[in-house]
């Protein structure tokens, strides 16, 4: 399959036969190396949402981890247009649980690059967008996991940069804020935003992404138009019988 | 702001900064004066031993929690790719707010026990940036090797009671009485050296040994280096390292 979209744009980000292996302490896997991605090469362009479908780890999480800088492949190499920045948005993960909802979105502003003038203005925003309330004042290991992720995704929401990873984050809060939430996502998607989106979500996917890579046992298995890839994907799952994990 | 995670976790129990290490010292001085009997008097001993111990508790302290600062930051090393060596230099300067007021407390014990201030005291400062330094560097190696493997993790308090019992914390490394032996003590671990200066500075007004100090800044400053730089050309594998 080829990528019918955006092969026009200038790409922002390319993987190219990229490859991660560990060491595993048991003797599973490979005499245990344990093989994470095995030759993956893609490319991302600008203003595009790529989104990446796959089963439970098949290396999905590692693809943005590793765009993101925080990994590097043993082996392939990563090309990232100069000045750009790629950054991670997982929800739950990075907070400080004894410091305030406002202290932790800071933070998390801060560790995404805005200094601390521009981190304090989007707070507000945030403790607004959030609906939190008085919640934000109070220590972050005293919110339920509802209200963690919504802490979690207005920061990253608010927050600004040229490619944004996001790691099945739109399953947060309640059905109510569960809306509100996506209503954003999807006017930033639809925006100027880069985006590398990874869900099991199919309707999340179609409705989101222009384009779909489909990674299977550490290799892209399909890659192109959203609806394509996802109906391949879909029909490949029907007959077999092991559930989804 | 990690540092300010750091300080705002231990502010809820601020006074333990100060129970704690009194409570060491009180076991120490039940252990070794009343049940062992130690030569000295009551008084010297307990000032004897706060010396040591108060200074001691800093170095074991600051290195333990350095060594598994990275391991310990998972959720922030999955996230975002930050110089792994922040980790570990933002607990060793969580300590040092907090050795401030054990040195603190050390001074009141100091003067409760007649041993008035001296000029000399001010020896204390290049003694105390080169314990700094010292931390510093171990914090470093411990973190990066707990990172490694975190089958370390499992040595280090095993190392900190061997410095413990090696140190002279609570004995007099000065009563040695082979003068090879005694140099050897305080050649090869410079916590024994570092002790001794704190005790023959505050209690006797005695200058350290100089060359012995900068010798050991020296090392210290080489080391921090070495482990900056090993640390950021590494950075990704450790990410790697925490993350599996």
């Amino acid at each position: 399959m080829t990528d019918v979209m955006g092969s026009h744009r200038p790409v922002l980000l390319e993987l190219d036969n990229v490859t991660l292996d560990y060491r595993s302490s048991k003797d599973t896997y490979d005499q245990g190396v344990h093989h994470v991605l095995d030759r993956v090469s893609l490319r991302l362009y600008e203003n595009e949402t790529l989104g990446i479908i796959g089963r439970n780890g098949v290396g999905k999480t590692t693809i943005l981890r590793i765009m993101a800088g925080i990994l590097a492949p043993t082996s392939g190499t990563v090309r990232m247009e100069k000045g750009k920045t790629a950054s991670l948005l997982s929800i739950g993960l990075g907070f400080r649980n004894e410091l305030s909802g406002r202290d932790n979105a800071l933070l998390a502003a801060m560790l995404q690059g805005a200094n601390k003038r521009q981190a304090s203005g989007f707070l507000e925003e945030i403790k607004e967008f959030s609906e939190l309330g008085d919640s934000f004042e109070e220590p972050v290991k005293t919110y339920s996991a509802g209200m963690r992720s919504r802490l979690g995704f207005t920061t990253a929401l608010m927050t600004h940069v040229d490619i944004l990873l996001i790691d099945e984050v739109l399953s947060v809060g309640d059905a109510q804020f569960k809306q509100k939430a996506q209503a954003a996502m999807k006017e930033r998607v639809k925006g100027e935003q880069t985006v590398v989106f990874v869900s099991h979500v199919e309707a999340q996917v179609r409705e989101l992404c222009d384009r779909v890579i489909w990674i299977d046992k550490a290799k892209v298995c399909c890659e192109g138009e959203a609806g394509l890839v996802l109906d391949e994907y879909r029909a490949s799952l029907r007959p077999e019988s092991q559930p989804r994990a | 702001m990690l540092l300010k995670a750091e300080a705002s976790r231990f502010s809820l129990g601020y006074l333990w900064w100060l129970i704690e290490p009194m409570l060491w010292v009180a076991v120490f001085y039940l252990v070794f004066n009343v049940i062992l009997e130690s030569p000295r008097s009551g008084t010297e001993f307990l000032v004897f031993l706060s010396t040591g111990k108060l200074a001691f508790i800093w170095f074991s302290k600051a290195v333990s929690q350095a060594s598994n600062s990275i391991v310990n930051s998972q959720g922030l090393v999955a996230r975002i790719n930050l110089p792994k060596s922040l980790f570990p230099m933002a607990v060793v300067q969580e300590s040092l707010y907090r050795q401030a007021a054990v040195y603190s407390l050390l001074v009141a014990v100091l003067l409760i026990f007649d041993y008035p201030p001296a000029v000399g005291w001010l020896w204390m400062l290049p003694l105390i940036a080169v314990f700094y330094l010292m931390i510093v560097a171990c914090a470093l190696i411990g973190a990066y090797l707990v990172c490694m493997a975190r089958d370390f993790s499992n040595l280090i308090p095993l190392g900190m009671t061997f410095l413990l019992f090696t140190s002279g914390v609570f004995w007099d490394v000065r009563e040695i009485e082979d003068p090879e032996k005694l140099s050897m003590v305080l050649n090869i671990n410079p916590i024994a050296f570092v002790l001794d200066a704190h005790r023959q500075i505050l209690m006797y007004g005695q200058a350290p040994d100089l060359d012995h100090l900068s010798y050991i800044a020296i090392v210290s400053i080489a080391a921090i280096v070495a482990m900056l730089a090993l640390m950021r050309r590494h950075s990704q594998l450790l990410a790697l390292k925490v993350l599996t």
